[in-house]
């Protein structure tokens, strides 16, 4: 019972029918369309849960298809997009898309980030106050980070950098995000203070800073928080 | 004296080398050779004898120019600079010295800088007694110099005494001579003696018009006649023209100095076109050798007015059509303004060159257009703005269209090698086409036919096993990852070469860029055996994240094809300005032969295993140059290669936060 219903906005006969049948047979309920507008015309008649929506459509850009439906939806929308365009990725993000999956991808890897855009929208989650992940524990309510049970000493900016990945985790934050979060509206350009204070957080909760398994580095788009790395 | 002429055979003129004092040729530092510049056309037969004298006897040589005090003209410093420059690029010290007289001058440089030679130009345009009192040659002889003297004769030069009015020493010299004339006259005994009398006069008249100019040789022989008439003719002191001797006296002298002031007149005008002549081919040799060594259309330009500046004393402009407007080179800050629009002024130029008079320029304003026609087409129209309010004399038309054509030329010249270049990329092109055609035709299909057998075989009727079925999926999955690797690299070297992709970089820490390709790589093949060892006090490196992690994971790719399960060291350093990124494996190794190689496109080395196509490091190459830094293989002292990145740390750091690092 309530299996989710994901619209599929992709114009790519062959991607639609990987999609499809991968999909429904997860327990998702899927509707397909081929183009912008009837892609827009279906999400206002079926109300999905999660919405994955190719950039680049023949009618609309997929651009003015996110617009156009985040005027009236905030259901996660997970944008598909071939390599190297990080820039369109960040745009995207930046009006309001959840994640993104870059061509080619695998089916496991679609499944974790519907997956996580769809916990998100659960409200069991939001209250949830203890996170642990291999050797990382954040306790967002006495406002404590250990590794390995020691426990970490983080400066303000440090901790509301880690409050505001820990927020959307599992998703991508783009530099932009995390900027106006952390640092607060004017922000956006130092995006080489967030460099810094991620190295920093590094060095403190991860292993080995070098090979980072919770703050992993999204090239060009972001950082992405990940909560479910194997133990250590 | 010892003199001795010899001909160089290079047709430069005649040398004759006094020598005076003793030569030392044994001395272990060979003396310099002096040459003394002025502002003539020949001084450049002096630069060349100069040249090859000191080439002759590999001695360091000297050009001087004596500054005898205020009175030089100013066009006069200004070609003596020319001369100087020349001097120069062929290896000259130059040097400019002060002196009353350029006898004084030479001889004191000569003595100061103790040379061996002193190599100088005497003009011909003398009377053979000048010439052996006066001239600077002899008085330097006289002043006793341990150095050679080599005189370079030479056709007349300098301008006629008749250019500059009549200077108050030729009017007393005319009277000095007609006074002479006269008392050599009386000496001769009276009755009938015209005979003797009538060449005294005819000499001094001659000597008169040939040193001081036509005009004074006409009133030398009017007075000539009048002298006669009052003092040697009897009655003495009273005018007797009714005396038909004294007439036909009269009459001849003017005619014989009328005969002797022509010749005289025709003499210095060839001597006067020689000299122009000359100056135009000296010009024109300069010209060209400059244009020569012009490599693109601006500095065409840029030579050419520099030249017509020097020449003509004119502004000149190369103006080359594109689209409705002039383009103007060099600067066209002070060109004319009221230019027709190319539309009108080329057809008009066409039909100049066609009917009319080749020599004469079309004036467009106060200026002076030339077509630049090369030998199929014109280059460009050039402009020649005169500074004098006079506009260009026409005497300069012939040389000003010689220019033209030089300039034409040159620009022709550039236009075809630009032609040859493309024409050599356009096949570099279609060469890489051909490879990019071969690989893919291999490189694409043994994928493809590997994923379409293995569906098929899943397709087929009948039961598979639960083990076989996992191959096949798996060589299907395996096999379409390396179509996308193969179909990703292609694109990225595309775009990198076309220009189309950007670099943008961002301050950041290297071991973000450092752990994303990491991460990146051993999520799809898990744990690597790198060591990385980046030091604490680095500093944020500008860089585009997603072009590095590319370089990277090709680098450890490539590391990992050579060298499977051998360890890997990443290591990074600071230098002043740089950051090096270091990726070394203890594989194989790179022969030193293809060590620059292996960055091109679709070079393998002979005894690679199978696996990339020869992609990857020719797109790290690209990678690193678009970010102005490089990328190169060392052999690694243990074995395997060491692959190093330069990264430069160009532009203003940003601030860091305060509390960082």
């Amino acid at each position: 019972m309530n299996q989710p219903l994901i619209l599929i906005i992709e114009d790519e006969e062959a991607l639609r029918r990987f999609l499809i049948p991968t999909l429904s047979g997860r327990n998702y309920q899927v509707l397909s369309a081929a183009t912008g507008t009837e892609g827009l015309a279906m999400a206002r008649s079926h109300n999905p849960d999660l919405i994955l929506l190719d950039l680049g459509l023949p009618d609309l850009d997929g651009m003015a298809v996110l617009k156009e439906l985040r005027l009236w939806s905030h259901k996660p929308v997970v944008i598909l997009s071939a390599r190297n365009q990080e820039r369109d990725k960040v745009r995207a993000l930046d009006q309001g898309a959840d994640d993104y999956l870059a061509k080619p991808f695998g089916a496991g890897e679609l499944l974790a980030r519907i997956r996580v855009a769809l916990r998100h929208t659960l409200p069991t989650e939001v209250a949830e106050p203890l996170l642990r992940s291999g050797g990382l524990s954040i306790d967002l309510d006495r406002r404590e980070v250990s590794r390995d049970g020691r426990l970490v000493k983080l400066t303000v900016l440090e901790y509301r950098l880690l409050e505001a990945l820990v927020r959307r985790h599992g998703k991508v934050a783009t530099h932009r995000q995390l900027l106006a979060e952390v640092w607060g509206p004017g922000g956006e350009g130092n995006t080489h203070y967030l460099r810094i204070y991620m190295a920093m957080l590094r060095k403190k909760l991860e292993a080995d800073p070098t090979r980072p398994r919770h703050f992993i580095t999204e090239p060009n788009v972001g950082y992405r928080l990940n909560l479910d790395a194997p133990g250590d | 004296m010892q003199s001795l002429a010899c001909d160089p055979g290079s047709g430069a003129g005649l040398f004759t080398r006094f020598l005076c004092g003793t030569l030392n040729p044994m001395t272990a530092q060979p003396r310099p050779i002096l040459v003394a510049l002025g502002s003539e056309a020949r001084a450049l037969r002096l630069i060349q004898a100069a040249f090859h004298l000191a080439r002759e006897r590999a001695a360091p040589w000297i050009a001087v120019h004596v500054d005898t005090g205020p009175g030089a003209a100013a066009e006069d410093a200004e070609q003596v600079q020319v001369w100087m420059q020349e001097a120069q690029q062929l290896g000259a010290v130059v040097q400019v010295v002060q002196a009353p007289t350029l006898a004084q001058g030479l001889s004191e440089i000569t003595r100061s800088s103790q040379a061996q030679a002193l190599v100088l130009g005497r003009s011909r345009d003398r009377w053979p007694w000048a010439r052996l009192g006066h001239s600077t040659a002899d008085e330097l002889q006289r002043r006793g110099l341990d150095a050679e003297l080599v005189v370079l004769d030479d056709r007349p030069d300098g301008p006629g005494p008749d250019a500059r009015g009549i200077p108050f020493s030729a009017m007393l010299g005319t009277l000095v001579v007609l006074v002479a004339c006269t008392g050599l006259a009386w000496l001769v005994p009276r009755e009938g003696n015209l005979s003797l009398v009538l060449p005294v006069y005819l000499l001094g008249v001659a000597f008169i018009a040939h040193r001081w100019g036509s005009g004074l040789g006409i009133l030398a022989s009017v007075m000539g006649t009048l002298l006669y008439n009052f003092l040697l003719e009897t009655p003495r002191f009273q005018q007797a023209t009714s005396h038909w001797p004294n007439l036909l006296f009269f009459l001849l002298m003017l005619l014989a100095a009328q005969l002797v002031i022509g010749l005289i007149h025709r003499m210095r005008r060839q001597a006067k076109e020689v000299q122009r002549r000359e100056r135009h081919t000296v010009s024109l040799y300069l010209l060209g050798r400059d244009l020569a060594r012009c490599r693109t259309p601006r500095e065409v330009a840029t030579t050419a007015a520099v030249h017509i500046r020097r020449g003509f004393r004119a502004k000149a402009w190369l103006l080359f059509p594109s689209q409705d407007q002039w383009q103007i080179l060099p600067d066209p800050g002070t060109a004319p303004d009221c230019l027709p629009p190319p539309a009108e002024l080329l057809p008009r130029l066409t039909m100049v060159e066609r009917l009319g008079d080749p020599l004469e320029p079309l004036p467009v304003g106060e200026a002076t257009c030339l077509s630049l026609t090369g030998t199929d087409r014109s280059e460009g129209v050039l402009l020649v703005l005169p500074e004098g309010l006079d506009g260009l004399p026409p005497w300069t038309w012939e040389l000003l269209q010689v220019f033209a054509v030089q300039i034409a030329l040159s620009l022709e010249r550039l236009r075809w090698l630009e032609e040859a270049r493309r024409a050599q990329v356009e096949s570099e092109t279609e060469r890489l086409r051909n490879t990019l055609l071969g690989a893919i035709g291999h490189d694409l299909r043994t994928p493809l036919a590997a994923i379409h057998g293995a569906a098929g075989s899943l397709l087929l009727p009948g039961e598979v096993d639960a083990a076989t079925r996992h191959d096949l999926l798996t060589m299907i999955q395996e096999e379409s990852d390396r179509l996308a690797h193969l179909l990703g690299n292609l694109l990225d070297l595309t775009r990198l070469e076309s220009g189309a992709l950007q670099v943008q970089k961002e301050w950041q820490p290297l071991e973000e860029v450092v752990g994303s390709a990491l991460g990146r790589m051993e999520q799809r093949q898990g744990a690597l055996p790198v060591r990385v060892d980046l030091p604490e006090a680095l500093p944020l490196v500008p860089l585009d994240a997603v072009l590095i992690e590319q370089v990277l994971i090709n680098l450890l790719t490539n590391a990992q094809r050579h060298a499977p399960g051998l360890d890997l060291d990443l290591r990074a350093w600071q230098e002043p300005g740089w950051v090096h990124l270091e990726v070394a494996d203890r594989g194989p190794g790179i022969p030193v032969d293809f060590e620059e190689r292996i960055f091109d496109k679709f070079f393998r080395l002979p005894e690679a295993r199978e696996g990339g196509v020869g992609l990857g490091l020719a797109i790290c190459r690209a990678i690193l140059q678009a970010h102005g830094g490089s990328i190169h293989v060392e052999s690694r002292a243990g074995g395997g290669s060491s692959f190093r990145l330069a990264l430069p740390l160009d532009g203003t750091p940003p601030e860091l936060p305060e509390g960082a690092r």
